[in-house]
């Protein structure tokens, strides 16, 4: 086959198995599975850019105190120490362990907090009309960091972290946690909402050829 | 069944938009190309992706073994300090009776990383000879990998927060062992490794 005079537009290929078929026009709600690996392909979502931008809108609200307010604390022997998402950073780095510090930095704090901007910038630039060519490369550099946000494990570990606290010494839960578990509940659902095929076709009606 | 492919049809597939691109023939000799829609560099398929997978694989194998042998976290009480491994963390959960947790951290920090290192090597190897190719099974499978992935930073978080939290001077602190490097490490290098290996390759190898 030639691959000159094929009109791309009218074909979708699957991103895991590289099956081509023509394109469907989907309706919200409504998503195409590939016949051959049976992976999604593409999905257009019910309301995304207007749940997306409310999610985010809520997880920026929730970002400071989630990542400054004390997640725990413990009691032992009359003295009391209780730590935040910062604190861990900070500690990390005055005891020196220099790597595991910019990691937690990057996997719990940096990447979810970029990821939350982000998608409430790309959001908000849809929401209200201002589209610009600039976009196509900020939501290229978005999806870099689709692999590496790690709130959910960090969950996992505050959980397990309580279990390994709460017989030697007494624990106590602070307001931070609340507030982690609210940012994390809606960074994910931000993530979730977001439709990233509307977006780019949007994008390319409006700035390529 | 034959299913027409991209690759057949001359097209590409950018990894980051999702457009289809058509294969020029200006595109430069090693086969990059430039996407129309979102101007981000791509290849057809992932060049050298097994060579690559394999190469993070071994460096993930060898930071797994100090990373089991080293102590991970070292607890101070009254100025005597209590290292334990992975391994001896998990046994004091089960010695004290809390199995669900105990399950949670061996499958995290023992079963996955293993797991994910032995299943790309063998998927590597499947895709390199294709001896018993199921590429529907094996990019299932693949997908299970590269989701369990980020779940085993499960104890370097622990260990973060153990280590902000109880640091009540001479009573009791805990320091993080040297292990927690080298566990790091083995996270991270099994990511990249299911990231650089690209699952079309066992679809094409069928088809060949």
């Amino acid at each position: 086959m030639n691959g000159s005079n094929i009109d791309t537009k009218q074909l979708i290929a699957c991103q895991q198995c590289d099956a081509l078929y023509d394109k469907p026009e989907l309706k919200q709600g409504q998503s195409v599975k590939c016949t051959r690996c049976g992976s999604t392909m593409a999905e257009r979502k019910v309301d995304s850019i207007e749940r997306s931008y409310h999610w985010s809108m809520a997880g920026i609200f929730l970002l400071v105190p989630a990542i400054l307010l004390p997640i725990m604390g413990v009691t032992l022997a009359g003295q009391y120490h209780h730590a935040s998402l910062l604190d861990c950073i900070i500690v990390l780095i005055e005891r020196g362990y220099l790597m595991i510090a910019v990691l937690v930095f990057l996997f719990a704090i940096a990447v979810p907090v970029v990821r939350l901007l982000g998608s409430f910038y790309i959001t908000y630039c849809f929401k209200f009309s201002k589209l610009k060519p600039s976009l196509l490369h900020f939501f290229r550099a978005f999806h870099y960091l689709d692999n590496w946000a790690m709130l959910n494990v960090f969950m996992l570990g505050i959980v397990v972290s309580m279990y390994k606290l709460i017989d030697d010494t007494e624990l106590s839960v602070n307001m931070g946690l609340l507030a982690f578990i609210l940012w994390l509940i809606s960074s994910t659902m931000a993530s979730v909402a977001l439709d990233p095929d509307y977006i780019w076709q949007k994008l390319e009606d409006e700035f390529v050829d | 069944m034959s299913i027409n492919t991209a690759k057949n049809s001359n097209l590409a597939l950018c990894p980051k938009c999702h457009k289809l691109n058509t294969l020029r023939s200006y595109a430069d000799k090693r086969g990059k190309i430039k996407c129309v829609r979102c101007y981000g560099m791509f290849y057809q398929r992932k060049p050298h992706s097994l060579q690559y997978t394999l190469a993070w694989n071994m460096a993930a194998l060898i930071a797994f073994i100090p990373a089991n042998l080293y102590p991970i976290m070292i607890i101070y009480s009254l100025g005597i300090g209590d290292p334990s491994t992975i391994l001896s963390g998990i046994g004091q959960f089960v010695d004290q009776g809390l199995y669900p947790i105990a399950a949670i951290i061996f499958t995290a920090s023992i079963i996955v990383p293993l797991l994910k290192i032995i299943g790309l090597f063998v998927l590597v190897y499947r895709a390199y000879t294709g001896i018993r190719l199921r590429p529907d099974k094996h990019s299932k499978f693949y997908h299970v990998l590269e989701f369990l992935g980020p779940w085993s930073m499960l104890d370097v978080f622990v260990v973060a927060l153990l280590v902000a939290v109880v640091e009540l001077g001479f009573v009791t602190s805990v320091a993080a062992g040297p292990a927690i490097n080298y566990f790091t490490l083995t996270v991270i290098f099994t990511m990249i490794a299911a990231n650089s290996f690209d699952p079309r390759l066992l679809w094409d190898k069928k088809n060949e």
